[in-house]
């Protein structure tokens, strides 16, 4: 007997175990278990290291534990907002299904998924025992582990999709609050021994034993530290453990909130055209767009304005760095150390190069999606230039988003030209570390085609699926290449390396040429 | 043929398939300066296929397509200096606001300052915009959108206007305005290829017309020649004030008539004859000769919508590799009754 509350449900799971997209990832996570036995069963054979199971296990639930998180925020954060981007959303609400209904059939949908491409793994996960060093008990409470996390973030991004817009702010606000699950109670414990330490305190009385007692508990429910106790060898706990009573816990806790706010966050269908960040409405008749700007730079003046906030998201991305160097200081002060020139240069070079790295990546995934959502970039192909001018324009404005970042560099430098002299010296002086430099920068390069292609084949999740790839694209088979080639020489291996690198880029670059003309056709 | 004579869109021959499915199968047809050509078809015709190889926004796979003589795949630069495309979506940027996104594509289209300030201000008031200047394009309604994309087609003063349908989605005040402003840009001197599903429209607004169906053209030429059904025959209805049976017989035995069929609830008779070989007066004098009284006597025009419907019933064979404007339309089915 079908239930109508669950037609939505059953159709959903039906569509999405049959969606070639995850055909594609289970079979994608299989060669992953692939790559990573056959190294480690080399290198056990070698006589490298003992337990070759529990090395298999560990390796395969970390890059499960990064890959859920990464692709799961994308895509259990989309589980409500695409049907709010697209409207449709009121459509759904205007037939029999009630809140519950769509949540199951949205969100609970998806999360049957993404757990089968976790169970799929599991008879070779089983391999694990033969090669030795892990019992049957590890292997079921990591994979529990993983299960009740998945839950726990489903339901959590559930709760964000209900609340917010659109899938990137659903998501970002979900990424905030994972954070703050796995390394808050760092902090908070942080916190209560500074407190107990500068102020008369008894953390044995008052309050202060339950604080002590939530942080622990709050400690103990990170799937981090409970996979850490897991992979000890000769594990002995329980394979259902407080992590996963808790993470489901918290799982329905976050649905039964996202079911209750249900209707009063979606009750008006708000237009979800793009926002107009950090411009004002200029009411002049006159034009907006410099003189000088002319044919196809206006299409740089477009995404440098519209895309990254013009001369006000400049000068916010310096006042933001500005305040990242400052919370710097502040916990170099707070250490007692002084503050000194070759810390202030460190400080700005890292921290400029983190953000335009992040810069980069979010601009990569966007560029161009977003003339292919907002169906404008058949207007933009009618114009009298050729496709690659039009992408390399788009990428100039994106490019020049990033000054206030690149100036933090310069003056870091500035204040470090020794050491950023001895750093190009040894670079110049050693072949191999100068191809690893550019192995370096030829991978983010890899990444950033890589973003960019994804953003324009896939609907959502461009960015942390490109994350996952390079992630493991680059430590399993970069590493994996890098092995057999060291007997040749550090120097040869980062030669194959960034050949690789280079003609994935060049690849991947007459790729995105190709999806973009086929993207404005089909609009 | 002159240079201006020469037709500002000509396609030979041209195919396009997506995978497996035909869109296009081997059409060809031509549109001449200054006119209005209407592209009709039933959905999955390769009505918008064309469109966006008019537009250089797709290959053609096989065959030529010129547009003002240039080959719309290596000369797709100049040829989208001189063409204005509307696709059948809003392709906005809805965060704009009116004057941002005009004297955008103003810019990227190369002109200097003054001349955006001057251009934008014009289209805006072809398009009666002028008022929403400054509004965010989000908040217009859908037949302001409407305005605003075709005020963005007309930015760069382009020779020909590619609208893929243009009217879809608008209710009735913004359909006639958008046909006024259509008419106003056809008097400027522009040639417009109007591809739309509102056939009364499209009947008062085109000179020439193409009709596609199922990847091929059923017709292309004057809406003239559409009218009149067929260039060799012509379908009369003659109304008389009573039956009179001798009539039917009188106006067989004229040379030159093909069919005569009497309606069987009134005293009406369709004629069907040879243009060349029957005068029209010759039907009347026959029939007054007979005795009958005559109500009326008018040639039957088909109306786009039943030509429309008469070439893209199942079973009418295509028109392949019709070119010229003055093609013949196979003649419909008689059908007894009132006129069509």
């Amino acid at each position: 007997m079908k239930l109508p509350a669950l037609a939505l449900f059953e159709r959903a799971l039906r569509l999405e175990t049959r969606s070639p997209l995850m055909c594609w990832s289970r079979a994608g996570l299989l060669g992953i278990s692939l790559l990573v036995l056959f190294p480690i069963q080399a290198m056990a054979r070698a006589g490298w290291y003992g337990a070759p199971g529990l090395r298999f296990l560990g390796q395969m639930v970390w890059v499960n534990l990064i890959f859920i998180t990464l692709a799961g925020l994308s895509y259990f954060a989309s589980a409500i907002t695409e049907e709010k981007e697209e409207m449709t959303l009121g459509l759904l609400r205007m037939t029999e299904l009630n809140p519950i209904a769509i949540l199951l059939g949205k969100s609970t949908s998806r999360l049957i998924g993404a757990l089968l491409l976790l169970l799929v793994q599991v008879p070779f996960i089983m391999l694990a025992v033969t090669l030795g060093g892990v019992g049957l008990p590890q292997i079921l409470a990591a994979y529990g582990t993983l299960l009740a996390y998945m839950f726990f973030l489903c339901n959590l991004a559930l709760l964000f999709s209900v609340v917010f817009r659109n899938t990137t702010t659903a998501a970002v606000f979900a990424l905030i609050v994972l954070m703050l699950f796995f390394f808050g109670h760092y902090w908070a414990a942080y916190l209560e021994q500074s407190t107990a330490l500068s102020y008369p305190i008894n953390l044995n009385r008052g309050v202060w034993p339950i604080l002590t007692a939530v942080i622990g508990f709050w400690h103990d429910a990170t799937p981090s530290e409970r996979l850490g106790a897991i992979f000890q060898t000769g594990f002995t706990g329980p394979v259902v453990g407080f992590q996963i009573w808790s993470n489901l816990a918290m799982g329905v806790f976050f649905f039964v909130i996202a079911w209750i706010v249900f209707d009063p966050c979606t009750r008006e269908e708000k237009d979800s055209a793009p926002a107009r960040q950090w411009l004002w409405r200029r009411t002049s008749r006159r034009s907006r767009i410099p003189a000088h700007v002319i044919g196809a730079k206006a299409i740089t003046w477009k995404d440098f304005t519209f895309l990254g906030g013009g001369k006000f998201g400049l000068v916010l991305k310096f006042l933001v760095m500005a305040v990242l160097v400052a919370v710097c200081n502040i916990f170099l002060l707070e250490s007692g150390s002084k503050v000194t020139s070759e810390f202030e240069g460190w400080t700005l070079i890292w921290i400029s190069l983190i953000s335009t790295i992040v810069w980069l990546a979010l601009e990569a995934s966007r560029i161009f999606k977003d003339e292919v959502r907002w169906k404008t970039l058949s207007s933009l192909m009618t114009l009298p230039i050729s496709v690659p001018e039009l992408a390399y324009r788009k990428v100039a404005g994106a490019l020049i988003g990033t000054l206030p970042l690149l100036a933090f560099f310069v003056v870091g430098v500035i204040l470090v030209p020794d050491k950023v002299g001895d750093f190009f010296d040894t670079i110049f002086r050693e072949p191999a570390v100068f191809g690893m430099l550019v192995v370096v920068v030829l991978q983010f390069i890899l990444f950033l085609h890589l973003t960019t292609f994804l953003s324009l084949v896939i609907k959502r999740g461009a960015l942390p699926l490109a994350i996952a790839i390079q992630y493991l694209g680059g430590s399993f088979f970069m590493g994996f290449v890098s092995f057999f080639l060291f007997a040749g020489g550090a120097g040869v291996a980062s030669f194959v390396i960034g050949f690789i690198c280079l003609v994935l880029i060049v690849i991947l670059h007459r790729a995105i040429g190709y999806r973009l003309v086929r993207a404005a056709a089909e609009e | 043929m002159s240079e201006s004579n020469q037709p500002i869109i000509e396609i030979r021959d041209l195919q396009h398939a997506y995978k497996r499915q035909q869109a296009l199968r081997s059409i060809s047809f031509s549109v001449d300066p200054g006119s209005i050509h209407g592209f009709v078809g039933p959905n999955g015709a390769g009505k918008t296929t064309t469109l966006k190889i008019l537009a250089t926004l797709l290959k053609p796979q096989r065959g030529k397509v010129r547009v003002f003589g240039l080959d719309v795949v290596a000369d797709y630069k100049n040829v989208r200096r001189k063409i204005g495309f509307m696709p059948d979506h809003f392709s906005l940027y809805r965060q704009m606001t009116v004057q941002e996104y005009l004297d955008f594509f103003a810019a990227a289209y190369g002109m200097d300052l003054a001349a955006r300030n001057r251009v934008v201000g014009d289209v805006l008031s072809l398009t009666d915009m002028e008022a929403r200047r400054n509004d965010l394009i989000k908040g217009l309604s859908r037949g302001m959108q409407q305005r605003i994309s075709l005020a963005r087609v007309l930015v760069h003063d382009p020779t020909l206007l590619l609208l893929d349908e243009p009217a879809s989605g608008l209710d009735p005040r913004a359909r006639i305005e958008l046909m006024e402003i259509i008419q106003e840009l056809r008097r400027m001197g522009k040639t417009i290829f109007i591809s739309s599903h509102i056939l009364s429209e499209l009947a008062l607004l085109c000179d020439s017309v193409t009709i596609l169906d199922r990847g091929a053209v059923r017709y292309s030429g004057l809406m003239s020649g559409l009218n009149q059904s067929n260039g060799e025959t012509a379908d009369y209805l003659l109304s008389l004030g009573e039956d009179h049976p001798g009539v039917e017989v009188a106006l067989q035995k004229i040379s030159g008539v093909m069919e005569v069929v009497k309606d069987a609830k009134a005293p009406q008779y369709r004629v069907r004859f040879q243009r060349k070989q029957v005068d029209p007066n010759a039907l009347l004098r026959v029939t007054l000769d007979s005795g009958a009284q005559i109500l009326g006597f008018q040639e039957v025009v088909r109306h786009l919508n039943q030509a429309f419907m008469d070439l893209t019933e199942p079973g009418v064979p295509p028109m392949i590799n019709v070119g010229e404007q003055e093609q013949p339309v196979p003649p419909p089915p008689m059908v007894s009754g009132g006129p069509a």
